[in-house]
């Protein structure tokens, strides 16, 4: 007996993936294979929705039902696959480019709809898949093909956007948190209406070589010392201090009922 | 249980590395057949998962599964008396 990872989501024909060395996504794949796995669904009910990107080859390696569609209509397709038939489970890998860029309208209004789904955004900061362009997510300084003195444009916090826009549960890890990750997810697919889940993901290629990363082990590094908890940071806005420079805020943004579309009865 | 490593799937990312709470894993030197540097294991039967999985009956630990984006690590059920092979001599 061996033990595999999830050898009945995983389409062993096509493994091992395309996905870069080092890059997150195959990480935080395994973590929503967990997070499905543990909530006993069925293979036919499930069905896995992306649209272009790095990030949405995921579905193509998993052997549920999967829509592969065009740049930022993932969320789009998905709705009408929840409106057409309640009773399917609907899980949405996108990233940061295909869900803010280009879909970023059809992001806030599906969070504006609550539709009962699950959305995974993989955030690698960058286009990784055309050629490290900049995206709405590269940070202030960094380095990209299309801002080589380095990003001057504020950054979309996706996780309070989708706050904003009414998402049932928000939540940010990265992809060394696998474990909070695996709960977050979990969490999300237990929870009716929109629950977006915004994965931070190394992308070495793209973004690591051009940002003194050496290694996909140095961009991880980096993730985990400088994520902190939303409550810290709360903590620190109560008492006035200011938040540390390049950190970001991982924990559950927002957990709450709001009444949800497409809920199976 | 045994740890492995599959030489198929791993791209010698080393996340495996900075994981592990006993660094089992170690990055590796030597080139393999795909022209990858797979980590090597360091006394792999200090994991957790290899020595407690069947006293719990569930999986335990499982940090390098988790984090390998290729999935390529995984435990074998460890066939008894396999270390001592009987050489037959003539």
């Amino acid at each position: 007996m061996t033990t595999r990872v999830f050898e009945k989501w995983y389409r062993e024909d096509r493994l091992p993936h395309i996905f870069c060395t080092g890059c997150g996504n195959g990480t935080v794949m395994n973590c929503a294979i967990k997070a499905v796995e543990e909530m006993h669904w069925e293979i036919d009910d499930t069905i896995f929705v992306s649209g272009i990107g790095c990030s949405s080859r995921a579905p193509g390696y998993m052997s549920t039902d999967s829509l592969h569609t065009t740049h930022g209509r993932a969320l789009t397709f998905a709705t009408g696959v929840k409106m057409a038939n309640p009773d399917l489970n609907v899980v949405v890998f996108t990233g940061d480019g295909d869900a803010s860029a280009i879909g970023g309208n059809h992001f806030i209004h599906a969070c504006r709809r609550n539709i009962d789904m699950t959305v995974i955004c993989m955030n690698n900061m960058i286009y990784g898949m055309t050629g490290g362009q900049g995206s709405p997510c590269t940070p202030v300084g960094k380095i990209s093909t299309t801002t080589p003195y380095g990003a001057t444009e504020p950054v979309f916090d996706l996780a309070e956007l989708a706050v904003a826009a009414g998402a049932n549960h928000v939540a940010r890890w990265t992809s060394y948190h696998t474990k909070e990750l695996t709960r977050a997810i979990e969490t999300g697919l237990a929870t009716e209406g929109l629950s977006f889940i915004e994965a931070m993901v190394q992308c070495p290629t793209a973004y690591g070589r051009r940002n003194k990363f050496r290694k996909a082990t140095d961009q991880v590094e980096w993730m985990r010392t400088h994520a902190i908890l939303l409550q810290k940071v709360r903590r620190l806005e109560e008492e006035g201090k200011p938040i540390p420079e390049e950190h970001f805020a991982v924990g559950e943004f927002v957990h709450r009922q709001r009444p949800a579309m497409g809920v199976r009865r | 249980m045994k740890l492995k490593i599959d030489e198929r799937r791993c791209k010698g990312c080393n996340l495996c590395t900075i994981v592990c709470p006993y660094n089992i894993f170690q990055e590796g030197r030597k080139l393999n057949e795909r022209g990858i540097i797979v980590p090597v294991l360091d006394r792999p039967e200090r994991c957790t998962n290899c020595r407690l999985r069947h006293l719990y009956g569930r999986q335990l630990c499982g940090a390098c599964q988790m984090i390998c984006p290729d999935q390529a690590i995984y435990w074998v059920e460890e066939d008894p008396y396999s270390e001592e092979s009987v050489v037959i001599e003539f």
